[in-house]
């Protein structure tokens, strides 16, 4: 019975490493195909006269589109150990034809949006797509193949009663939702709009004003994949981490209690707690660093 | 913000491609299912990821109809409803017989849409003219999706081979449901998988010099590009001989469907350069 405990926490700590992976490669590959909702500003951009070479490769939202590659890397991982392939390989294998869908994905995204910005003078930039759709793929197979194998060891492992398949359907909308909650901040606001006080929101003057010019040269999506892996990256990748791991380590040691009511009332306690959390974040850093103290109306 | 989605005229006329997007979509169903039954093979599975293809074809047209009403960052939502409600459609018609199902599908369908347009139209009050009979026609779509992906990778579209492997050991016939299409929640993947593609080709496409053909066309690969996949995850079910004849129709159809999508891209585009810098507009 405790060894059994003993190895659900080592698991529980295992599947949130992965999912610390997953969730930081995740956002970093969003930013590099400004995905996630900053990019409606990067759409409008040359509507406003801002021309730009950001790879704008908006497939969905996050959400949809993460349900979509780690569904598919799991279900192809599926087919392939029914046909009793050594599961590794076949985790592999399903997660690399899930990148490569992603990958056309991403291009097809690009070229047909960009081709539907002829009016504004918006030209297609090939060398974006030649140069940063392997980026993004590199990045995709990292987020994919990660949450695909936290999957499996929930599934193989802990005895999840779901398949494995729609763990990854589940856990992928998860992914996108934590990497786009957490992520784009940074890039939407610490880096597409650099130029704009903090806290200021996108008045309508300013709508489709991204940053366009770098240190030196022309800034490119490669530029905000950059940046975003320094702060953004991690802070989602340690969201969706805490998530797979609160979520695992409250099933794997509650869930023997009150025939499995435990778990969900120290969920319901988890969720009180980071509500307090994040409320108290939220006003320290508005006064800390906002120029705007007092509640609007009140302002100037 | 939105982005401002310009109602184009001109093109094939919607009313068009509806009608060729079911008829097509149906023909090669009954084409796999009926060809599949007669030589007592699985060769004949990829007509259903066709199917799939024509419905692709047609659902994203509708979405572009009904989202010309300024649902800009709700085109994807709409790709979640048609398949959400199709599956429902498709397990129902799934256990009638063969030559029945699609038929039904498309019946129950249709009265699944009536009545999630009417809820959506004039109970919510979203008053979009075309609402509910869009919805009608995403259902069928997701619907005729659904049900081309389960022959693609099952050999069938009956409930009995998607809750059962029919694959035999040692020559033996050996029956279990937890490898199965739906064991296994493969449905889930062809679920997100057609989902994705549903709403894909308007997604990618909109904006102010959206062209009909070039969406089309885009349609088309993203069929095309949905059925590789679902070749690939048919191995559990189908013989090698299947598998191989879907992997050669799948990528043999994405090639020339991308193919075409790159040249009308370049064809619509501002222009196509490469490695070039920002070209700066007049006056700023």
């Amino acid at each position: 019975m405790v060894e059994n405990i003993v190895i659900g926490i080592g698991l529980t700590a295992f599947a949130g490493a992965l999912a610390s992976v997953a969730g930081a490669a995740e956002d970093v590959e969003s930013d590099i195909g400004s995905q996630g909702d900053p990019n409606s500003q990067v759409q409008l951009a040359p509507q406003m006269g801002y021309i730009h070479r950001i790879f704008n490769k908006a497939v969905s939202g996050e959400p949809p589109a993460y349900g979509l590659w780690v569904a598919l890397g799991a279900g192809l991982a599926a087919a392939f150990l029914q046909v009793n392939i050594n599961p590794i390989l076949a985790l592999a294998l399903g997660c690399a034809i899930a990148t490569l869908v992603q990958g056309i994905y991403a291009t097809t995204a690009y070229l047909g949006r960009i081709a539907s910005l002829a009016k504004f003078g918006q030209p297609v930039y090939i060398d974006i797509l030649k140069s940063m759709t392997t980026v993004t793929m590199a990045h995709a197979f990292i987020a994919i193949f990660t949450a695909v194998t936290m999957c499996y060891l929930m599934n193989a492992a802990l005895g999840h009663p779901f398949p494995l398949a729609l763990l990854g359907l589940v856990w992928g909308i998860a992914l996108g939702a934590a990497g786009s909650a957490t992520g784009n901040p940074f890039y939407g606001k610490e880096r597409q709009y650099q130029n704009q006080k903090f806290g200021a929101g996108v008045p309508v003057a300013a709508s489709g004003n991204i940053v366009r010019y770098a240190e030196a040269g022309e800034r490119n999506s490669l530029d905000n994949g950059w940046f975003t892996a320094k702060l953004g990256g991690p802070a989602s990748g340690v969201c969706f981490g805490l998530i797979v791991f609160l979520e695992l380590w409250r099933t794997v040691l509650f869930e023997s209690f009150w025939a499995g009511w435990g778990a969900i009332f120290v969920g319901l306690i988890l969720i009180l707690i980071f509500t307090f959390i994040d409320r108290y974040a939220e006003v320290w850093a508005r006064e800390t660093f906002g120029p705007y103290a007092k509640p609007e109306g009140a302002a100037k | 913000m939105t982005v401002k989605i310009e109602v184009k005229e001109g093109g094939t006329p919607h009313n068009t491609i509806m009608w060729a997007g079911l008829l097509a979509s149906l023909v090669c169903l009954y084409l796999g299912a009926g060809l599949n039954l007669a030589f007592n093979a699985y060769t004949f599975s990829f007509f259903g990821g066709l199917a799939a293809v024509c419905a692709i074809v047609w659902g994203s047209n509708t979405i572009k109809t009904l989202c010309s009403y300024g649902i800009g960052t709700g085109v994807p939502s709409t790709g979640y409803t048609s398949f959400g409600a199709g599956v429902i459609a498709m397990l129902l018609a799934s256990r009638v017989s063969w030559y029945l199902a699609p038929i039904v599908l498309v019946i129950v369908a249709a009265i699944i849409g009536l009545i999630l347009g009417y809820l959506a139209n004039n109970v919510i009050m979203m008053k979009i003219p075309v609402l509910i009979k869009s919805t009608v026609e995403l259902v069928m779509v997701g619907a005729l999706v659904l049900m081309g992906l389960a022959l693609m990778t099952t050999s069938s579209y009956s409930l009995l081979s998607m809750v059962s492997t029919q694959t035999s050991l040692l020559g033996l016939p050996v029956a279990g449901h937890a490898g199965s299409f739906i064991g296994i929640a493969i449905i889930a993947v062809a679920f997100i998988l057609g989902m994705i593609a549903v709403q894909h080709p308007f997604n990618a496409t909109l904006g102010p010099s959206w062209q009909q053909d070039r969406m089309l066309m885009l349609a088309a690969e993203v069929g095309f590009l949905t059925m590789i996949p679902v070749a690939f995850m048919s191995i559990a079910y189908l013989s090698p001989l299947a598998v191989i004849v879907s992997i050669v129709v799948s990528v043999g159809g994405w090639f020339y469907t991308y193919n075409q999508f790159l040249c009308l891209s370049k064809r619509d585009a501002a222009a196509w350069l490469d490695a070039k810098p920002i070209r700066e507009p007049e006056g700023h």
